[in-house]
């Protein structure tokens, strides 16, 4: 049919932004009930497709695993489709896999419910859903529909030549000349309608194609500019998820506003400034939305250079966004860090022997990178531990909740094709979370004392520990600088990790 | 297909006519019996996709409805592959006189269109594999892959209608039973159309410009190919109380049967499978066709044409329009007129679930001269179907 795209042989994938950046799968750790899980969702390339995923129990005697995906908010959030049993690996009791099927653009959720030996428990994992590329035809497969395309075309063409020709003819009689004649004349003109058909075709598969572009995912638009001291944001939708047509309206179930941003433990943007090309400083900041669509911001002091701003912000059903702009920054002569703002300096990654396991701080306290001697390797589920000492090598006594949590991190990939902003409990965001659980009554307050990622054995007594750790998988191998908040009393710090990702 | 007319008790006039039947239906060759086979397991297997996807949603290669559509083109493959062959090169094939020569090979003229559409269907199964992958399952019936399958399915039931009149025309015994085929075949054509052209025409959009076209462009042929080509005085009214049984069936049938949605979203609940719409009223048109047809036998052909054109669309809409304002009142939400089962991903904001029709952003103006536009659309169905049906009582191969 389409003979053109036939031949363009190759798989081609388009990999765009997406919340998170270039890191679309889901890493969670929570409980589900008596259960603790460590959730990893692989969200599929198309939508409608099938999402991949694994769950592994930290906690024995579960008995069954069911997962179903649903809407996070609105209608389609009150029926579930029937659950799918996940299968449990032969080798280990505690190792889940499953598939499911995300028919539609939004922010949705998988629910686990588990049964076994303590009882049952649930857990929501939010699940952004969005088309990530479309894909061009195998070699192969091109090749073999090209063949039986143009045989298609051929026998139709032959065929009205036959029926032309002899169809009407007494059985046993030859066909005279004009017979043949009128055979030769309807092959011509079958040739060309049966042309005429297959380019109209064409164009309908481009027309096709064109609108399913439409739906690949596109974040808003983010453009950056300095009025003296002050940072100015500006959105702009860029076509993705709007509703042009009644119809469109009519069964679109999401469609992206500006309007809807909810504050995400605490804020309603982060904003992370990382200065290129050598990732060597760091700002996490929290502008403030003037209207909507904008959003300004008193800069504090900062270094000259040219940064990459990661705006991480959540739409009010739980979907979230990752915006990417760039901005040349001169010298600033400003305030200093204050509230919930965080820095790091340090030398360019390129100055990096590769793997960094203890950084320093300005002020003698050392962070950690407790792992063990194995390679890291993409597209693993892993759970990234780190530890804040003070100088002579103790646990600070002081330690507090940086917005909430024990620590934040950001994995950001040194060719900036990935940014994930990563908390205890994993890559969703905190509003997402609460929505999932059901729980709307604070919209993505800051979390109290019980909050994953807390060793929740420690005796009550408001200490915290000073290690923290984040499920997450590096999505692509190459170098990667993961930074590191946590904070003891009044001082938030900022530790800077390398990382080499084999495949 | 022939009536059985035994009293009740006479066991000898029963297998009297028993033996005539055996006698009428040996005479329609096993080819043909396979072909209509084929064909009806299309479009049972068509229906059945549908209702699995409203109804359960998910599906893999290996559903019993996939089976039953594949079955056709492997049918077709197959049965008319082997007729191509032997007819080719058996030196004492029975059609080898009665062939058409396409490629080289030699068979009846309707095994090559019947193959071609076989070999069409199988080539849409990897095509709407990789489409599905390109661009996610598609949850609509018009796609290119789809069409691809639909025409192939379409030409497996053409074939099968060139085989039947080949094998009539050719033959020199009454033609009760080929006819009668002939009408069922009609009936699977028009079922089969109604596909392509459900989704415009479910009944929020019955009061739209839209459905008056699709529906003057496309049943008209079926009905009047039919007619001409059986002679009967009622066929078209026969072949669209084919489709009419056969939708009005699946409401019955469909609920008896549980499902439940493994896909989300999920908006309506749903419990058993869900039927296609009621049948639209095409039953009272073709009747007033058929009263046409009966009366205006020397007529100039185009004349003929255009009058038929318009009865078509005008009597159509003088019953569908009303018709779909009762689909969507609360009388029609039960067992018979099933407007009550929703498709489970159906959002509740949507027009088929507020039972509120479309709305028309036509003047009366311009829907006037679109109702035009589709006479115009009819009266080239109708002809065409004519002059298809006029050939298709003259082919001998």
């Amino acid at each position: 049919m389409n003979l053109l795209r036939f031949s363009a042989a190759f798989l081609f994938l388009r990999i765009a932004a997406q919340a998170h950046v270039g890191s679309p799968d889901v890493y969670l750790q929570g409980k589900a009930g008596p259960y603790q899980l460590f959730v990893t969702v692989r969200p599929p390339l198309t939508i409608p497709g099938v999402a991949e995923l694994e769950v592994r129990s930290e906690t024995p005697g579960i008995r069954e695993l069911r997962a179903v995906p649903l809407a996070m908010t609105g209608a389609g959030a009150k029926f579930a489709p029937i659950p799918d049993a996940l299968n449990v690996s032969p080798k280990d009791p505690r190792f889940f896999t499953g598939s499911l099927w995300m028919m539609t653009s939004g922010s949705w959720q998988v629910r686990l419910t588990a049964d076994g030996a303590q009882g049952q428990g649930i857990l929501s994992v939010p699940v952004p859903s969005f088309a990530r590329s479309s894909k061009t035809m195998q070699f192969g497969l091109g090749a073999i529909l090209s063949v039986l395309g143009i045989f298609l075309i051929g026998g139709l063409v032959a065929m009205v030549g036959a029926a032309s020709r002899e169809a009407k003819l007494d059985p046993g009689t030859q066909p005279s000349p004009t017979n043949l004649r009128s055979g030769r004349n309807a092959t011509i003109v079958a040739t060309v309608v049966v042309l005429a058909i297959v380019f109209g075709g064409n164009y309908w598969w481009n027309s096709e194609a064109r609108d399913y572009s439409t739906r690949i995912y596109k974040p808003l638009k983010m453009s950056a500019s300095l009025q003296g001291n002050e940072l100015l944001l500006e959105m702009k939708e860029p076509g993705w998820m709007q509703a042009k047509t009644i119809k469109q309206a009519e069964f679109r179930v999401f469609t992206r506003k500006m309007d809807d941003l909810v504050p995400d433990h605490g804020h309603i943007m982060h904003l992370y400034a990382i200065r290129q090309p050598g990732l060597d400083i760091i700002y996490h900041l929290h502008p403030e939305q003037r209207e909507t669509g904008s959003f300004a911001l008193q800069l504090p002091s900062m270094a000259a250079g040219h940064y990459r701003l990661y705006a991480d912000i959540v739409h009010a059903n739980g979907f979230p966004e990752t915006l990417v702009t760039e901005l040349d920054v001169p010298a600033i002569t400003s305030r200093a860090l204050a509230g919930d703002d965080a820095y790091a300096s340090t030398n360019p990654w390129q100055q990096s022997s590769g793997n960094t396991f203890v950084f320093t701080l300005p002020d003698g306290y050392k962070m950690e990178w407790v792992r063990d001697s194995q390679p890291l390797a993409a597209n693993r589920a892993m759970s990234f531990t780190f530890r804040l000492t003070k100088p002579d090598g103790s646990a600070p006594p002081d330690m507090g909740l940086y917005m909430g949590m024990l620590g934040h991190a950001a994995f950001v990939k040194t060719d900036g094709s990935v940014f994930a902003h990563i908390h205890p409990n994993g890559t969703a965001s905190m509003a997402a979370l609460m929505l999932a659980s059901g729980d709307t009554s604070q919209p993505a307050q800051p979390m109290k004392m019980d909050m994953p990622g807390m060793d929740h054995n420690m005796p009550m007594t408001y200490a915290l520990p000073n290690s923290v750790n984040f499920p997450y998988g590096f999505p692509s191998p190459g170098r990667y600088r993961i930074f590191v908040q946590m904070r003891h009393s009044d001082t938030v710090e900022t530790g800077v990790f390398d990382a080499v990702v084999s495949k | 297909m022939a009536s059985i007319s035994a009293q009740p008790g006479d066991l000898a006039s029963l297998s009297r006519t028993t033996a005539d039947v055996s006698a009428k239906t040996a005479a329609i060759p096993w080819y043909i019996w396979c072909a209509s086979l084929a064909v009806t397991s299309a479009m049972v297997g068509g229906y059945w996709d549908i209702s699995w996807h409203e109804s359960i949603g998910r599906d893999t290669f290996w559903t019993p409805a996939h089976m039953a559509i594949y079955l056709c083109g492997v049918l077709a493959g197959i049965a008319f592959g082997y007729l191509i062959l032997h007819t080719t090169f058996s030196k004492n094939s029975p059609l080898a006189e009665a062939s058409v020569h396409v490629f080289g090979f030699r068979a009846p003229m309707g095994a090559f269109i019947a193959s071609w559409g076989g070999i069409a269907m199988l080539t849409s199964a990897p095509f709407d594999n990789w489409w599905h992958d390109a661009y996610g399952l598609d949850v609509k019936i018009v796609s290119p892959p789809h069409i691809l399958l639909i025409i192939g399915v379409y030409a497996v039931v053409v074939g099968t209608l060139v085989l039947l009149a080949g094998h009539m025309n050719r033959s020199r015994s009454s033609h009760a039973a080929e006819k009668k085929l002939i009408l069922y075949i009609s009936g699977v054509m028009l079922i089969q159309f109604m596909i392509v052209l459900m989704e415009s025409t479910e009944r929020v959009y019955l009061h739209l410009l839209t459905a008056y076209l699709v529906t003057a462009a496309l049943p008209p042929i079926v009905l009047a190919l039919a007619s001409r080509l059986t002679g009967y005085r009622f066929a078209a009214t026969l072949v669209a109380a084919i489709y009419t049984a056969f939708r009005i069936g699946l409401i019955l049938v469909l609920p008896l049967f549980p499902a439940e949605p493994k896909l989300g979203p999920v908006y309506q609940q749903v419990t058993h499978f869900i039927p296609p719409e009621f049948p639209l009223l095409f039953i009272v048109p073709a009747f007033a066709l058929d009263l046409l047809w009966q009366r205006t036998k020397n007529w100039n052909p185009w004349k003929l044409s255009l009058v038929s054109g318009a009865v078509w669309v005008l009597v159509f809409m003088a019953v569908e329009w009303p018709f779909a304002s009762f689909l969507l009142s609360p009388a029609s939400r039960n067992w018979f007129f099933g407007t009550g089962y929703l498709y489970f991903a159906m959002p509740p904001t949507s027009f088929l679930a507020r039972n509120v029709f479309y709305p028309n952003s036509l003047s009366r103006l311009q829907f006037g001269l679109g109702i035009l536009g589709a006479i115009m659309l009819a009266t080239l169905a109708i002809r065409f179907g004519e002059t298809r049906g006029e050939w298709l009582g003259k082919i001998k191969r």
